[in-house]
């Protein structure tokens, strides 16, 4: 966990991709009334980075999101990517982006619609068909080629959507609510394609209210509420420092031993505990002590993850 | 490699023209001549003939600056407010585009998609008009195209309700310029800022009849398209695609 620290450098090689430099973005209407969607929000995404983005229903998500592809232009701040505001580098790079709502012409077909945007992309004409006849495939949309978008489910009109991204090689891809409306089989595919998504000169953001799929695909979560970046959270318990933590621990036997090597124990059913530690290497230390001691261990589970435990803390401090 | 990729996309801008409002067009205008002029020409029977300063002219020329026009607002309806207000430019914004250039290029491909329409709408009335100019009409439709459109560009760059906007504006300004147009004072003098709807029906019969136009009055309704068009380029790149 890292509270606040707002730059994200893996090592000593990784550059800056995406800067926001105190942003703060203000919805204003005719009558002058006004809010405040995004506040002072300032962040540095590397390359190689897969980031998250998390937080609950209007924390300014997509507010961002929109920003950072230039579709709306910050009140306050500044964006940058690669040196370059964003939507001057969006069009001279482009970015895969997969939005949260899928808007494609209803009367287009898909295959037809992926050429398009193949076209656009700068794909070369005798390349097109090739390549949208791959993400076709790698995307189980070949007995929906051509149907109309109209007439596509929702989770199928999702995976036009990722497969539009997939066309060209970006260095930057957004995604938001990727797996919103699929179903758990392509929910799991889509998240294999993502993770294979990841390489070191690329930058992928994932916004997402599904916090075990960014505990699962980013290296770091940046928790957003009220407009405002709550806390960055680092995912993995490798890194987990000092954080009290909960684990489901289910035993085999030794079950009287369980209460000589954890302080904080709670008996929860036949050979169930819960325990609770204040970091990952007191668990393990714990956990070697209980085996030495004849303890027979079934599974450890932690009942929240780092970043579930994280989220909870940040968004209820800021209501 | 991302060469000449929206000078690709024209073709697709072509077909959705084709598909989405050409034929629309086609059959409003073939209508619209059908009914104005089977009547007449069944009731004058063999006598029927459209020849300049007659009357049944002047019903060709209600003809023609009514299907021009209509084709203009149907072919500009929703040019760019369509795509922000059902979010289509989600996707088609995060490649490397140029809203300016792809709207532009939007707006010059119509144009030739109207005057395609327009074209074969008059070659079918010269089939009944011998004397009808089919070059001197696909000139008042690019004339009108480009001034009423370049408003109408405009409007949608700048409204989600463009339609409505440009036709209000148009038949409004027809209706203030009718009424204090000739009037001293403020107002007479304020309404010759509006849109100039007034010469179109002159630039209309010039060129269509005589087959000239006078040359103030053109470039004044082509100036102001063009300044419109311009502006709408301006806010397009200065603005903000989602709202």
């Amino acid at each position: 966990m890292d509270g606040l620290s707002a730059t994200g450098k893996h090592n000593g090689t990784s550059s800056v991709v995406i800067d926001f430099s105190n942003v703060g973005k203000t919805y204003r209407s005719l009558l002058g009334n006004s809010v405040k969607a995004v506040e002072e929000f300032s962040l540095q995404i590397v390359d190689g980075e897969v980031l998250g983005i998390a937080g609950p229903n209007g924390a300014g998500k997509s507010t961002l999101i929109a920003m950072m592809l230039g579709y709306l232009r910050s009140t306050t701040g500044s964006i940058t990517i690669n040196g370059l505001p964003p939507r001057a580098y969006v069009e001279r790079n482009g970015i895969g982006y997969l939005s949260e709502l899928i808007a494609i012409n209803p009367r287009w077909r898909a295959e037809t619609a992926l050429i398009r945007y193949a076209t656009l992309a700068g794909l070369p004409s005798d390349q097109i068909r090739t390549r949208v006849g791959e993400v076709i495939e790698r995307l189980g949309l070949e007995g929906h080629r051509d149907k109309k978008i109209k007439a596509l489910s929702k989770g199928n009109l999702q995976r036009i959507g990722l497969a539009q991204v997939l066309l060209r090689n970006e260095q930057i891809l957004v995604l938001d609510e990727p797996t919103h409306g699929l179903d758990p089989v392509w929910t799991q595919k889509f998240r294999e394609i993502v993770a294979g998504l990841k390489r070191p000169d690329r930058t992928i953001l994932i916004a997402s209210h599904n916090l075990d799929e960014l505990q699962r695909l980013a290296d770091r979560v940046v928790i957003i509420d009220n407009g405002r970046l709550q806390r960055i959270v680092t995912t993995g318990y490798e890194q987990g420092g000092a954080v009290t933590t909960r684990f489901r621990l289910t035993l085999a036997g030794g079950f009287d031993r369980v209460r000589e090597v954890f302080a904080l124990v709670e008996e929860t059913g036949r050979g169930e505990y819960d325990v609770t530690v204040g970091s990952v290497k007191e668990l393990n230390i714990a956990l070697a002590d209980l085996i030495a001691k004849g303890g027979l261990v079934a599974s450890v589970v932690p009942e929240r993850s780092v970043l579930e435990q994280q989220f909870r803390e940040a968004v209820g401090e800021s209501r | 490699m991302i060469d000449g990729r929206l000078t690709r996309y024209s073709l697709w801008q072509f077909r959705d023209f084709v598909i989405d409002r050409g034929i629309s067009i086609m059959i409003i205008g073939i209508l619209w001549g059908y009914l104005l002029i089977e009547p007449v020409r069944h009731s004058m029977g063999g006598a029927f003939a459209m020849i300049p300063e007659s009357p049944t002219w002047m019903i060709l020329m209600t003809i023609t600056s009514s299907v021009v026009s209509l084709a203009v607002l149907i072919a500009l309806n929703g040019l760019v407010s369509t795509d922000r207000k059902m979010g289509y430019y989600r996707f088609i914004f995060s490649k490397p585009i140029s809203p300016v250039a792809f709207y532009a290029q939007l707006f010059v491909v119509y144009m030739v998609g109207v005057l395609v329409a327009m074209l074969i709408l008059a070659l079918m009335l010269k089939h009944f008009v011998p004397g009808f100019s089919v070059a001197n009409f696909l000139l008042y439709s690019a004339l009108i195209y480009i001034a009423m459109g370049g408003i109408g560009f405009f409007i949608s760059v700048a409204t989600r309700f463009d339609w409505l906007t440009l036709a209000a504006v148009w038949l409004g300004s027809h209706m203030l310029r009718t009424l204090y147009g000739a009037k001293p004072g403020l107002a007479g003098k304020l309404v010759q800022l509006l849109p100039p709807v007034h010469k179109l029906d002159a630039v209309a019969n010039e060129l269509i009849t005589y087959r000239r136009a006078d040359a103030s009055d053109t470039v004044w309704l082509l100036g102001y398209g063009l300044g419109f068009f311009a502006l709408g380029l301006l806010l397009l790149k200065k603005g903000q695609l989602a709202d």
